[in-house]
């Protein structure tokens, strides 16, 4: 864990979810950097909301973007230079509200990044309004009389669009989280991994407790996964599914990397030499 | 032909090949040595509809079509209905005699004709190239091997229906306007094309867009020539995924592109802002269109002047400029490229319809283009938003041992986020530093083109719409100076300050006249007249000229 915290202050309330994920993902990267993947190639990226806060905590490199946008950011990271490992950080409200076309996106493309879903059901940081994964008939302040939207399943969401590492664990459980985090980073292609994490002022760390269990097995198909991820309760801890599949950048460009092999000046202006001569 | 300029009108529906027979014209002229300027005019639909080409030819640069044609080809009824004035004295006009009978013209059976071949409709096109080959006195051989080069598919077939069409004119329109020969061939490309050359020649690596006319035709051309390049092409899921894209791009040190017209735009707006307290070098090209929302999608128009000016919320420095021809579109978005790496912060290049798709033939210097390359960090304690004399903080790229944090909160030096007064004022005052030192630089550059006339008043104008001014003079024997600011912001005030207290007109496609108020506000210019035109159409340079008569007398 050294070295891995700035000293920005840290202003999540005591006793948030996020500390967990904090502490794990600080966990996972000597566990990374163990396996061979170096701390400098890693780059971050988060939306706006109590998540996002990781990204003046974590002492890594990386773009701290705007509200539900920062799976774009880290897609366009991957796709100029793919030697980098990137992972972004995303709220329920973030990147299943505001940006949910982009991480459903992210994940149809297969891009090889990691995205980890502080799922908090609720948009805390702007004082507790229901977000697309909030219960129904929450009263937050633009809901008093209780939400009447029936939240998704972004499990099963993630199955349908394509993510190729699909998995639920808890800020509760370090070490689950931990552990999820390394084979997530370490996955080739899109990893999405949901966390249960309350936040304190509108959800206690009891009402998890009593309702997190594990998935018995990791479900070995796609169908068995989809079964799973609608039958077990949102608490179900574990990995759904994990498939391998061709990757964003591959088949955009093969082995190619846009930035460390860019072109040269002159072989460019040859070449439009080439091209212009050919209009003729 | 008045003044030497011959012009070529081919009209029809979508889908008869109408676009693809302007281009062959364009080549056939090119080929001669002769400079081309060629517009189309489309409809925003597939198949059916009315669609032409405009290919007007000179021994001179030509920077207009002349919406009076020398030769009309019509491939129907629409068509001639709809171009029966746009002749001009003299001229020519082809109808499908399959279709009308009582045109004052000639009637090519086209429908008949094309009916004996299995392409049949899609064979409209090669007929109007045999039109145009016997009225410019080609001979046959020479309209064959065009035909042979221009429609690989179903060689023979065209060249029997070329034949035929050309047999048909021998005692009308043949060699009645022999075209001579010009000094060289030249290459004629879009306002697209030479932008995409531009960001290549400028260093682009990535380029990512969402399908908008007109500016789809970049990420085609982009598409396209990507292996070649070795660029990432990108068509994403909308313009907040574009430009969202790029800058996590620019992150890693990718020179990145994006481009679109006013809706997307609107879209991008967002990150445009996050370009710009983020410092991140992003260049967008804006290509206008008739608005507001969806407008007008296939036609011109710069009603997005102010909109450009202002993108985004906050305040932050957007570098604005706008190429005036094809052949500064391609320098322009180089130097811009360069400029937004230089100073860390949007640029929009921008641009219209008129010259994103209008092609015409180009001189280019093509070495003369700059090359994008950020101030580095040389070493030491890393800080990202390391504050400077001049506002420019040296840059770094991961991977690195030293960390390198981005952030759309106002942040310190180092990218951590703050709320503290004084770091806050600090970055304002950093970032806006930048701004003098883009106004130090671009004094050394230039940013308006001035052509001094003898004329005591001065015509201002910008964009695309300089090209048809230009012809518009020229065809009117008239010499004012013409003055084009290249660089909208900032807006090189220092350049303008010789023409206050000067008889100034202006000439713009927006309806409340933008770049007018531009020129009144920053640089404090007095504007007698503005001439306008916001019916999605170009500037005709005839019909130009006699409104530029009107206003110099």
């Amino acid at each position: 864990m050294d070295n891995l915290k700035t000293n920005a202050e840290i202003t999540w309330c005591t006793g948030c979810g996020n500390f967990g994920i904090f502490t794990a993902l600080r966990n996972a990267i000597p566990k990374l950097e163990a396996k061979g993947i170096e701390r400098n190639d890693i780059v971050i990226t988060a939306g706006i909301g109590c998540h996002a806060k990781i990204f003046d905590y974590l002492n890594l490199s990386g773009l701290y973007g705007l509200h539900g946008r920062n799976s774009s950011n880290a897609e366009g990271m991957k796709i100029a230079n793919p030697d980098l490992k990137v992972i972004t950080f995303s709220g329920d409200g973030n990147g299943l509200g505001e940006g949910l076309a982009h991480t459903i996106f992210a994940a149809k493309r297969n891009q090889d990044i990691t995205m980890i879903l502080h799922n908090n059901s609720v948009y805390a940081l702007t004082t507790g309004q229901y977000s697309p994964l909030t219960e129904k008939g929450w009263k937050g302040p633009s809901t008093p009389g209780g939400s009447f939207e029936t939240p998704f399943n972004a499990i099963s969401l993630m199955l349908e669009v394509g993510a190729t590492f699909i998995a639920r664990t808890f800020a509760g459980e370090i070490s689950h989280l931990t552990e999820i985090l390394v084979q997530a980073i370490e996955h080739k292609g899109f990893s999405f991994i949901e966390v249960l994490q309350p936040a304190v002022p509108y959800h206690s760390w009891s009402e998890y407790r009593e309702r997190v269990e594990y998935l018995e097995k990791e479900p070995k198909t796609y169908f068995e996964a989809n079964k799973v991820a609608k039958e077990k309760n949102k608490f179900t801890i574990g990995v759904f599914y994990r498939t391998t599949k061709p990757i964003y950048h591959s088949e955009l460009y093969g082995d190619h990397n846009p930035v460390t092999n860019r072109l040269s000046r002159d072989i460019r202006l040859d070449k439009i030499r080439k091209i212009l001569g050919s209009k003729q | 032909m008045v003044h030497g300029v011959f012009t070529f009108l081919v009209g029809g529906k979508a889908g008869e090949g109408v676009k693809k027979a302007g281009s062959v014209a364009a080549h056939i002229f090119s080929s001669m040595g002769r400079q081309v300027f060629q517009m189309d005019d489309y409809m925003s639909l597939i198949r059916g509809g009315h669609n032409f080409s405009v290919v007007s030819t000179s021994l001179r640069w030509i920077t207009s079509q002349y919406m009076k044609a020398n030769l009309v080809v019509n491939f129907d009824k629409r068509s001639c209905d709809t171009h029966i004035n746009d002749i001009a004295d003299g001229g020519i006009i082809i109808f499908n005699s399959d279709e009308q009978k009582d045109v004052d013209g000639i009637g090519i059976p086209f429908s008949s004709e094309a009916e004996k071949y299995p392409m049949k409709k899609l064979m409209y096109g090669v007929g109007a190239v045999a039109i145009l080959s016997s009225t410019i006195g080609l001979s046959k051989d020479q309209m064959n091997q065009n035909i042979k080069n221009q429609y690989p598919r179903g060689i023979e077939d065209n060249i029997k229906f070329a034949d035929s069409i050309y047999d048909m004119l021998k005692d009308s329109c043949q060699n009645k306007y022999p075209l001579e020969r010009g000094d060289k061939e030249r290459p004629i490309i879009t306002g697209n094309d030479a932008i995409s050359l531009g960001g290549i020649a400028g260093g682009l690596d990535t380029y990512y867009g969402y399908p908008m006319t007109p500016a789809s035709s970049i990420l085609h051309f982009l598409a396209r020539q990507a292996k070649n390049f070795g660029l990432a092409v990108v068509h994403a899921e909308s313009e907040l995924a574009v430009i969202n894209m790029a800058i996590g791009s620019a992150f890693t040190g990718a020179k990145s592109m994006v481009g679109t017209s006013g809706g997307g735009f609107a879209l991008m707006t967002e990150g445009i802002s996050l370009a710009g307290i983020t410092e991140t070098p992003i260049l967008c090209v804006l290509s206008m269109r008739p608005g507001p929302a969806t407008g007008v999608p296939t036609y011109t128009e710069q009603a997005d002047l102010n909109f450009a000016l202002s993108a985004g919320h906050g305040d932050f420095l957007r570098i604005v400029a706008s190429p005036g021809t094809v052949e500064d579109a391609y320098y322009l978005t180089a130097e811009m490229l360069d400029l937004v790496w230089k100073f860390q912060t949007p640029g929009i290049l921008l641009t219209e319809k008129h010259l994103s798709e209008s092609s015409m033939t180009i001189d280019l210097d093509i070495d003369n283009a700059k090359w994008a390359e950020p101030e580095l960090y040389t070493g030491g304690e890393y800080k990202r938003y390391l504050d400077t004399d001049d506002g420019i903080s040296p840059m770094l790229f991961p991977p690195s041992k030293e960390i390198i944090k981005w952030n759309s909160y106002e942040h310190d030096e180092k990218g951590i986020t703050t709320e503290s007064a004084d770091i806050i004022a600090k970055m304002h005052n950093k970032r806006n530093k930048k701004l003098n030192a883009v106004i130090r630089h671009l004094k050394t550059q230039n940013t308006v083109n001035i052509i001094r006339g003898e004329h005591p008043t001065n015509i201002f104008t910008y964009g695309s719409t300089y090209m048809s001014v230009l012809e518009a003079l020229k065809y009117g024997r008239l010499n004012p100076t013409l003055v084009q600011p290249i660089y909208l912001s900032p807006l090189p005030v220092w350049e303008l300050e010789e023409f206050k207290n000067q008889d100034n007109i202006v000439v713009e496609q927006s309806i409340t006249g933008q770049f007018a108020s531009l020129l009144k506000e920053k640089a404090g210019l007095d504007i007698r007249s503005v001439i306008k035109r916001y019916d999605g159409r170009p500037f005709d340079p005839i019909e130009l000229s006699i409104k530029f008569k009107e206003v110099l007398e």
